[in-house]
């Protein structure tokens, strides 16, 4: 006090005098902080507006209309008689249902199969041996593949003459006892060999997901395991699940949406390896046909408002049944 | 609160029509653009499909000589790949298609119907009209006019291995009338299967039969039974005729002899004795088998033989501003020397009268005479009588629907589907193809 130089006036003005000075600045750093949060999120909120949501909308506005692709004349409104012709037509609908049915017993087989499988694998590859990263290099090889060349390759092995891979193969396991058959063309058989091979394209991806993760998963606790003679089913059970327990929710979520995405492999097969259709198609597959070889663009783009509806159904399920989880 | 969310309710639903509305006018955008014929100088832009390398380089010479003929008329070529090239002209506006472009046969139609066509009446000349193959015209005409004609056509049957047919005891069809009815056709399939180590007879390249192919090589059959794909506006009572079932279930009744053939080799190699197939196949075929290549029709299923024909053809962009330089351009296309070049590259019979006379392949004495002599009896879909053979395929805007819709039914039924049943679906769809689309009119 007897110190300052200050004159004894000014001095009690002197913090409220800052005070004002701050809060301007505290008031504009603000205000700009309300400006650079939008103006940063402007070019992905621009991205998804001008590529995701709008396409959408005009989607779900096709759908109203019979649109003939590369036709000058004006667009017919016919309501929703796109949607009820899906779901009701005599000739449509079963086409429609059934591709349905197949997308869902597909990813009902293939998200548990390729899931476990990988986890199996990522296990199976997590061990020092000599050589490992040989392995890991290939089990994960059939992912660099692109899904027409999988196609092509599993199309020589399950070709339906007795000289076929599979066909061979099963004749020398069973000494001649089962004939040929006709994997791709049969009703039966036909989605459980896409399955197949779409399984071995895929697992490699989600392998080296839950790899990762099992690497991130500390070595005291099988050390401390190994200490209370827990055995390594056990082991596996109560350490390698739980630590990678959030890795396999994502790549859960990650295959079922791949599942519903289930397209290039069966086309190629229809149309090249003589694939049952009937058994084979699916509601991307619906869609695609219906505007590359059809034109008829509404009918595709409701059909893809339908499959989006779907997707985003099990989604929000998907959500609602692992949150309850974590939280119990 | 509650009428906010209403109002933002409402001015998305308006948002969204809004998108909707300009989405649906950017589709009809590129109309009303006509065509104009010029005073025959300029230049014009063609567009082609890229094809074997034997056959850019042919179209490409081509060009290159036109350009140096004369001064009038500058082209400049463009091609795009054969697996797109279909796809590239529908999704192009018709304002900024080419002044000359060339489509697939059978995709014309829908072209012409969507205005992307000039007719060619006018622009090209006359001789060169009225040197082009009945085929040509059959191919090109819709709706009573000339919108497209071709260089050449396409050719096919069964080819034979003459050795194997005769060791069999098989007799040798000499000419379309002598063609085998389903019964003997059957019968030569066991008896060659049988004398066969591999057990088959035939290769028809099944595994492409659910695309064009499975259109192009069997609804003939379907026509030679007495049955058709659609009938002017309808498919029901005509696909699903029970001409129509009873020719699918014949066709069907063949897998057991058929080899899946996913090497290609199977007829090169002496798995089968019979393939059908065309042209496309001769070059493979007689280096393989020699002079035991026997160029067959295909069997008669009681209305006489029928086979498909048809394939690439050329037309006028409807918004060219060249018409007549375009029409002098295609009349140089179509003249027998740039014909020879092209067909001596693809093996393709000629769609022209003159180069088709001078191709020895297709003249009598020719390995392929059998199916040149087709050829000269064609027709289109629409008017077949019993004397035609080579049946051009239907030239309707509802054309992709008639595909997809028939080659399915005859891939499912390849499978083990039931004929009628398939048939039925079909023609049902295609006749709500139509109806949606107020039958094309």
């Amino acid at each position: 006090m007897t110190t300052t130089t200050t004159p004894q006036p000014a001095a009690p003005a002197a913090p409220s005098a800052e005070r004002r000075r701050r809060a301007p600045r505290q008031l504009r750093r603000q205000r700009s902080d309300l400006v650079a949060g939008p103006l940063m999120a402007l070019p992905a909120m621009a991205g998804i507006v001008l590529f995701i949501a709008v396409p959408f909308a005009a989607a779900i506005g096709l759908s109203f209309f019979n649109v003939q692709l590369g036709s000058p004349r004006p667009p017919t409104f016919v309501g929703m008689s796109q949607y009820v012709r899906l779901f009701t037509d005599p000739v449509e609908a079963p086409q429609f249902l059934r591709a349905l049915g197949n997308n869902l017993f597909f990813a009902a087989v293939v998200i548990p199969l390729q899931t476990g499988l990988a986890l199996v694998f990522a296990v199976l590859l997590n061990q020092q041996l000599k050589g490992i990263r040989f392995f890991r290099t290939f089990f994960f090889m059939p992912v660099v593949f692109p899904m027409a060349l999988v196609a092509v390759i599993w199309r020589v092995i399950l070709d339906r003459s007795g000289s076929g891979l599979l066909n061979s193969a099963v004749d020398a396991v069973t000494g001649g006892a089962v004939g040929p058959h006709d994997w791709l063309g049969s009703g039966a058989t036909a989605m459980l060999s896409v399955i197949a091979l779409s399984v071995w394209q895929g697992v490699g991806f989600q392998m080296v997901i839950i790899l990762a993760a099992l690497q991130e998963i500390p070595e005291e606790r099988y050390e401390a395991a190994r200490l209370d003679r827990a055995n390594g089913f056990q082991q596996f059970v109560h350490i390698t699940v739980p630590g990678v327990r959030n890795t396999l929710i994502f790549v859960v979520l990650l295959t079922t949406i791949f599942a519903f995405r289930v397209y290039d492999q069966v086309y190629i097969l229809i149309t090249t390896a003589g694939g049952n259709e009937n058994a084979l198609r699916t509601v991307l597959y619906q869609a695609t046909n219906a505007i590359i070889t059809e034109n008829s663009v509404g009918r595709a783009t409701a059909i893809s408002v339908v499959l989006f509806v779907i997707i985003v159904v099990i989604a929000l399920v998907q959500r609602a049944v692992l949150r309850q989880r974590s939280e119990s | 609160m509650n009428t906010k969310l209403t109002a933002r309710r409402a001015g998305v639903a308006v948002a969204m029509l809004a998108v909707a509305a300009a989405a649906l006018t950017g589709c009809s955008a590129g109309s009303g653009s006509g065509s104009a014929a010029g005073d025959g100088t300029g230049d014009i832009v063609v567009w082609g499909h890229q094809g074997q390398d034997s056959e850019v380089n042919a179209i490409q010479d081509t060009v290159k000589s036109f350009n140096a003929s004369q001064k009038k008329v500058h082209v400049t070529l463009k091609l795009i790949s054969g697996d797109t090239y279909t796809s590239t002209v529908t999704n192009t506006p018709t304002n900024k298609l080419p002044d000359v472009l060339e489509m697939d046969g059978p995709t014309l139609a829908s072209y012409a119907y969507n205005g992307k066509l000039a007719p060619l009446t006018g622009s090209v000349s006359k001789s060169t009209v009225s040197n082009a193959t009945d085929g040509s015209i059959a191919e090109g005409t819709y709706d009573g006019k000339l919108y497209g004609l071709a260089q050449y056509s396409s050719a096919m049957g069964l080819y034979g291995n003459k050795k194997m047919l005769e060791a069999a005891g098989v007799s040798i069809p000499s000419s379309p009338s002598e063609a085998w009815t389903p019964d003997q056709f059957s019968d030569a399939l066991k008896k060659l299967a049988a004398a066969n180590a591999s057990g088959k007879s035939l290769d028809l390249s099944e595994s492409a039969l659910n695309g064009e192919w499975g259109t192009y090589g069997f609804s003939p059959m379907l026509q030679s039974a007495g049955g058709n794909l659609v009938k002017g506006d309808k498919a029901s009572g005509v696909l699903d005729s029970s001409d129509s079932v009873k020719a699918l279930e014949d066709i069907a009744s063949w897998k057991p002899y058929v080899d899946s053939n996913t090497d290609g080799n199977a007829f090169p190699n002496g798995r089968v004795a019979l393939s059908l197939s065309g042209h496309w196949n001769y070059p493979t075929y007689s280096k393989a088998v020699g002079s035991d290549l026997v160029a067959l029709p295909l069997p008669n299923f009681g209305d006489g033989e029928k086979v498909g024909a048809g394939s690439w053809t050329w037309g006028i962009g409807s918004a060219t501003k060249h018409g007549k330089a375009a029409g002098a351009f295609l009349d140089y296309l179509l003249n027998d020397a740039n014909v020879k070049a092209i067909t001596d590259a693809n093996g393709a019979p000629a769609a022209t009268k003159s180069a088709f006379t001078a191709q020895s392949v297709y003249q009598s004495g020719g390995a392929l005479a059998l199916w040149g002599k087709q050829l000269e009896a064609s027709c289109p879909a629409t008017a077949i009588t019993k004397d035609c053979i080579a049946v051009y395929r239907p030239v309707t805007p509802g054309y992709p629907v008639i595909t997809s819709k028939f080659s399915s039914a005859l891939s499912a039924v390849w499978g083990g589907a039931d004929a009628k049943e398939q048939l039925t679906t079909a023609a049902k769809s295609i006749d709500q193809a139509y109806s949606d689309n107020n039958d094309y009119k």
